[in-house]
C-alpha cells in the first residue's frame, strides 16, 4: 500500500529528527553558550518531583528568549515592617541559582522577597530603553505557608512585563 | 490621557477582580509616600485613575495589589503583590493590569 510506504517514511523521518534532538540535548551547555541570543534551550528540564522541601527558583528573559544569566537577585526575609537581605544570588547558566535560595532546616515559613535587579541584566544586554527603564529593581514577594511543601518559583521577565507562579 | 490606570483580572474566573483593595506609592521617597488607595470597581478597574492625568509626572512609583484578602488560600503564593515600575514620559499613559490567581501573578505595560 502506497499510503504505507509513505507513512514508513514519515515515521523515520520523525524517528531521525528525535535523535537529531537528543544529540542536541547531550551538546555541552559550553557549546551552547557560544551561540548569542539563542531560544531558551539551554534550559534542559531538570526533575525535581520527590526532592526535598525547598525553595528554588528559574528566571527567564523573555526579552531575548533565554535563561536570565547573570541575572543578580537580593533574596530576603520580613522581619517585622521590612525586610532583612539573606544573600545575594546571581543567576547560571540556566537561569537558575546554584544552590536552592532556602532547603533543610532554612526552609522556614515566613514572607520573603526576591528582588531582581532587571536594569542592570539588561544594561548589560545593551537593550535600548527609555531612561529610567520600565522595569529597574522588581520585587516578587511570596510567602512559605507551609515548609513541608516545595516551592519552585519560575519568574518570567521582559523590560515590560513579568510573571511569576508556583511552578514544579 | 497620561497617569496611572489599573485593571484586575481573576484568571481563576475570566473575571474581573471586584472589590480588591488597591494602593499607590511614590517610592521615590523614604519612607514611600502613599497617594492613593482605593478599591476596583465591577470591571476590575479603578473608578478614577490611580494617578490622575493632572498629577502625571515622571518618577519611581509602585501599585500593591492586596490579592491575599481577596483570594483567601491559606497555601496562596502572595499576599500583597507590588509591582515597581518608573514613569519616563509624564504625557504617555501608564496602564499597569494585573492578571491573577493565587498561585499566579502576571503584569505589563498596557495601553
Amino acid at each position: 500500500m502506497p499510503e504505507n510506504v509513505i507513512s514508513l517514511a514519515a515515521r523515520r523521518r520523525f524517528a531521525l529528527s528525535g535523535l537529531a534532538l537528543g544529540a542536541a540535548a547531550l551538546a555541552p551547555h559550553g557549546a551552547k553558550a557560544q551561540t548569542p541570543a539563542g531560544p531558551a534551550q539551554a534550559s534542559g528540564p531538570i526533575v525535581l518531583h520527590g526532592v526535598s522541601p525547598r525553595l528554588t527558583v528559574h528566571a527567564l528573559d523573555t526579552f531575548h528568549g533565554t535563561a536570565a544569566t547573570g541575572l543578580r537577585i537580593d533574596f530576603s526575609v520580613r522581619e517585622g515592617d521590612g525586610f532583612k537581605l539573606l544573600r545575594t544570588v546571581t543567576m547560571n547558566g540556566n537561569g537558575r541559582s546554584d544552590e536552592p535560595l532556602l532547603i533543610g532546616d532554612s526552609y522556614r515559613a515566613g514572607d520573603y522577597e526576591l528582588l531582581l535587579h532587571v536594569d542592570e541584566y539588561f544594561a548589560r544586554k545593551q537593550s535600548r530603553l527609555p531612561t529610567p527603564p520600565f522595569l529597574s529593581k522588581l520585587p516578587v514577594r511570596i510567602r512559605v505557608a507551609n515548609a513541608a511543601e516545595r516551592i519552585h518559583l519560575p519568574i518570567q521577565f521582559g523590560p515590560w512585563s513579568y510573571t511569576y507562579s508556583r511552578g514544579s | 490621557m497620561t497617569g496611572i490606570t489599573t485593571h484586575v483580572l481573576d484568571i481563576t474566573t475570566g473575571r474581573p477582580l471586584v472589590g480588591l483593595k488597591v494602593d499607590l506609592y511614590d517610592v521615590a521617597t523614604t519612607p514611600p509616600t502613599r497617594l492613593n488607595s482605593t478599591r476596583t470597581n465591577a470591571d476590575g478597574r479603578t473608578d478614577a485613575p490611580m494617578l490622575p492625568g493632572a498629577a502625571a509626572r515622571t518618577g519611581q512609583f509602585e501599585l500593591q495589589f492586596h490579592v491575599g484578602d481577596h483570594f483567601k488560600a491559606a497555601d496562596a503564593l502572595s499576599d500583597v503583590v507590588p509591582v515597581r515600575f518608573a514613569i519616563a514620559d509624564a504625557t504617555q499613559h501608564y496602564h499597569v493590569p494585573m492578571l491573577c490567581a493565587p498561585w499566579f501573578f502576571s503584569t505589563y505595560r498596557g495601553s
